[in-house]
């Protein structure tokens, strides 16, 4: 019972509205800037190179038709999703919808593995009931095993994005540990030329150090999904640092991994934060209006400030 | 100090939608460590993370592929290999450079793309394939890369 508890923590529902939002927002910004040339192979599906679950759903082959609807559905449904009125609803709709979307993407002889996370989190969002609409949903501290779940299969698919990654660097040398000590970045960066990678390539022994780091750091990432409060955040940091590195090196920048890293941050606090913040700005300027002070505003600051408690309660879940 | 009866809400999820999302999720993690240990990029979204996962031995050849251009205004120029230049990406010429050199007819697409996204530049009229070979020596760039042509295609009007 307690292994099954793991995965479905009690987290607030805000949690879940501001992911919604994000994660919309982002896949409308993904389909501009990153898995951008699905329209592209609807018009020239020459190269077009069906994935396993391309053919295993018999999906049909990219036309201008097919992915120009594709595109439409996405964005109508990513803006709803986004509002968080009938976000189930279009949660529904964008999860099969964007998959087909990076499917085509990807057909063409080679595969990202930055979207992993992403299209995992698109599955499970709509999987949660929303209890509140609109902007309340924000600040809806209803706490749910079913949003935990979501949140927590995000979270695994966030660190399954790193830990597998150094499997892989094992399997590909036939399970043996070359890889740090290899030329890899090396052949990245004459393969990606770039002024800092190119400045690094004097210098192979940073790269071999930057090597270690990278599989070390990967190999330990699991330990994330256990750490609590600040530890968890440093965890996180360490990552995004590895990924603003790889960025400088390689241009390789994994923001469709890195935007999920929000599924760790304790996004339900926003609200009492911001609404705390106010009370207690508005509540010091009462004070300051009249020596005799407001007594009514100062009790709704403490109001206030229990609500910000009660939210650090559940943080780092 | 808060008390239990001023917390906020907890909804539980009944026996059956716990198990349900348990199995799910252990079915997950299973697919993810199946495709990490013996599938290929094939079984997307549930594949092996295998981008830059290879040890390249300190005495590689690097390869890296291009398309050199001579257009209709007299110039030879590097084809941008991304979607906004001639809309084929780089990774999909090198993972059908074979196919290519045996059927060079494939870059008449390279062609097309460019003339449709650039219907004011100059247009191509030859297209090579070219490798580049960088030798490593000691885990270092050793001397500047090597061309070599694979492929050449006179493009169809």
């Amino acid at each position: 019972m307690r292994v099954a508890n793991w995965f479905t923590p009690v987290i607030a529902l805000a949690r879940i509205a501001w992911l919604r939002t994000i994660l919309y927002l982002f896949v409308i910004l993904d389909m501009h800037a990153f898995v951008r040339d699905t329209r592209d192979k609807g018009e020239h599906p020459g190269l077009y190179e069906p994935l396993l679950l391309a053919r295993l759903l018999d999906l049909p082959k990219p036309s201008v038709a097919n992915t120009t609807v594709l595109y439409v559905v996405l964005i109508v449904a990513c803006l709803l999703g986004a509002t968080n009125y009938f976000p189930r609803v279009a949660g529904w709709i964008v999860a099969p919808a964007f998959t087909w979307w990076v499917l085509i993407g990807m057909s063409d002889g080679k595969v990202d593995h930055d979207h992993l996370a992403l299209v995992i989190a698109l599955w499970v969002l709509p999987t949660v009931k929303a209890g509140s609409r609109g902007i309340a949903s924000y600040g809806d501290q209803t706490r749910s095993e079913a949003a935990g779940w979501a949140i927590r299969c995000i979270q695994i698919c966030v660190i399954a994005t790193y830990f597998l990654s150094a499997v892989a660097k094992l399997r590909s040398a036939g399970w043996a540990l070359t890889w740090p000590g290899s030329a890899v970045l090396t052949w990245a960066i004459v393969r990606r030329p770039h002024p800092v990678g190119e400045w690094l390539l004097h210098y192979p022994w940073v790269l071999h150090v930057m090597q270690w780091v990278g599989i070390i750091g990967e190999f330990c990432s699991p330990v994330i999904l256990w750490l609590k409060g600040r530890w968890q955040l440093f965890g996180a940091l360490f990552f995004v640092g590895f990924h603003a590195a790889n960025t400088a090196i390689l241009l390789i920048h994994f923001l469709p991994t890195v935007v999920c890293w929000l599924a760790f941050a304790p996004l339900e606090r926003v609200v009492p934060w911001y609404r705390s913040r106010r009370a207690a700005r508005s509540a010091a300027s009462a004070r300051s209006a009249s020596a005799a002070g407001s007594d009514g505003d100062a009790r709704e600051a403490e109001d206030q400030t229990e609500h910000g408690r009660q939210a650090e309660q559940q943080a780092g879940a | 100090m808060v008390t239990q009866s001023q917390a906020p809400d907890v909804v539980r999820v009944g026996r059956v939608g716990k198990t349900v999302r348990v199995l799910v999720a252990v079915a997950g993690i299973g697919l993810l460590i199946n495709g990490s240990v013996r599938a290929s990029d094939d079984a997307w979204p549930f594949g092996p993370m295998s981008q830059y996962a290879m040890s390249v031995p300190d005495d590689a050849r690097i390869d890296y592929t291009r398309v050199s251009a001579v257009t209709d205004a007299g110039t030879t120029v590097d084809v941008p290999l991304n979607i906004e230049g001639a809309g084929v990406a780089r990774a999909e010429i090198e993972a059908r450079a074979g196919e290519i050199v045996k059927d060079p007819s494939l870059l008449q697409q390279v062609a097309d793309g460019w003339a449709r996204k650039h219907p004011d530049q100059p247009k191509y009229v030859k297209l090579e394939l070219i490798r580049d070979t960088t030798q490593l020596v000691k885990g270092k760039v050793e001397g500047p890369p090597t061309s070599q042509v694979l492929a050449t295609w006179e493009v169809r009007r």
